[in-house]
């Protein structure tokens, strides 16, 4: 299974993908380039890409499209003036013909801070409702605390078994 | 020559795609049944366990052939800040499942509320609409004829549609082909939302 954890810089990808990992809160910086590890979740084996956010380095998230089983696209909820970006960057990624049967799963991060986007708002921000033809989940995580990613592996699990 | 071959193609491997919003509150068993119709009309597909569904907060999709007709399935999430998702899609549908847990009679009320919104949708005008009243493998569950009481005054409101209750488990698959063929009818023979049209690939 190949999962990609994708979003802007500074949403917490990598710190997401070491929560997974050794299950603990790892100090990052920026990633230049990607970080790549196998996790095990429940028997089922994922190689997690994280791929670098910044500006200049998102044109290259296409070369890791292919053979990609999920999208885990990871954003700030507190970061309301750049999540209009945010939602270009998905809706071009996910035109993107490589990615057509990829599930997508929306990690509304940093819940743990105060005025957090709710689901509802998340969604329109990221103008989901115009996606017909794919399945598309929000989980409202907070990577630094570590709450909603144990729900949301357990979901994305039994998604990816169902579709084996 | 070609017309003619390729028209008998077009006959035998088109198929008319309508889609189908599934809408209840949360935990009426929507995800469920798709997965249960899924499993049955597709011979091919395992599906998942029914045990593991869990809480949606998003969009499942799924198809179903029957006949020339190919159900597109929308299942949205049901909690009360989601709803205001559901008329995202109300221009593209042709049929409406709306599913209601019959065994929870605190939040009927509640439920009926937001079947109202759904029928008085002036995007959703003459669209049929499948209630399903589900979790019937309950013993302790509310009767069609209960639950037909408690939504006695959306009747007037309903307006001019197909409309039809059904009685439905989720989980043991009891009424699931019956709801499903009976949309299958309304849809094609409603005239005001024609399908869209699809090859098979």
């Amino acid at each position: 299974m190949r999962i990609l954890i994708l979003g802007l810089d500074g949403a917490g990808k990598t710190t997401i993908l070491y929560r997974l990992q050794v299950g603990e809160v790892v100090t990052t910086i920026p990633t230049i380039g990607f970080n790549v590890e196998t996790v095990t979740y429940k028997n089922l084996k994922f190689q997690v890409w994280d791929l670098g956010g910044q500006t200049s380095i998102r044109p290259y998230w296409r070369c890791y499209y292919s053979n990609t089983d999920a999208v885990i696209y990871v954003v700030d909820s507190c970061d309301r003036d750049r999540i209009g970006i945010s939602k270009s960057e998905l809706v071009a990624m996910l035109e993107e013909e490589e990615l057509r049967k990829a599930i997508l799963v929306v990690f509304a991060n940093k819940q743990d801070m105060e005025q957090a986007m709710t689901s509802s708002e998340m969604a329109n921000s990221l103008g989901l409702p115009a996606l017909k033809d794919r399945k598309w989940q929000i989980f409202k995580t907070s990577a630094t605390k570590g709450t909603g990613l144990d729900e949301a592996m357990e979901w994305l699990v039994e998604t990816l078994k169902s579709r084996q | 020559m070609y017309t003619l071959l390729s028209g008998l193609y077009k006959y035998m491997f088109q198929k008319d795609e309508y889609c189908i919003l599934i809408l209840g509150l949360d935990n009426a068993g929507k995800t469920t049944f798709l997965e249960q119709s899924k499993t049955r009309f597709n011979k091919n597909y395992k599906g998942m366990s029914l045990s593991k569904i869990t809480t949606t907060v998003g969009l499942n999709i799924g198809t179903v052939d029957v006949g020339k007709a190919r159900l597109m399935f929308w299942d949205l999430g049901g909690q009360e800040e989601l709803q205001s998702l559901w008329d995202k899609y109300y221009a593209e549908c042709h049929g409406v499942i709306y599913v209601i847990d019959s065994t929870d009679e605190e939040r009927l009320a509640e439920s009926k509320q937001a079947f109202e919104k759904v029928v008085t949708s002036e995007a959703l005008c003459g669209v049929p609409v499948l209630v399903l009243a589900n979790k019937q493998d309950v013993e302790t569950c509310l009767s069609i004829p209960d639950i037909k009481t408690a939504f006695s005054d959306c009747t007037s409101k309903i307006g001019r549609r197909d409309c039809l209750t059904q009685a439905c488990s989720a989980l043991t698959g009891k009424g699931v082909r019956e709801g499903i063929e009976w949309m299958v009818k309304c849809v094609v023979r409603n005239v005001h939302r024609p399908p869209r049209q699809r090859d098979i690939t």
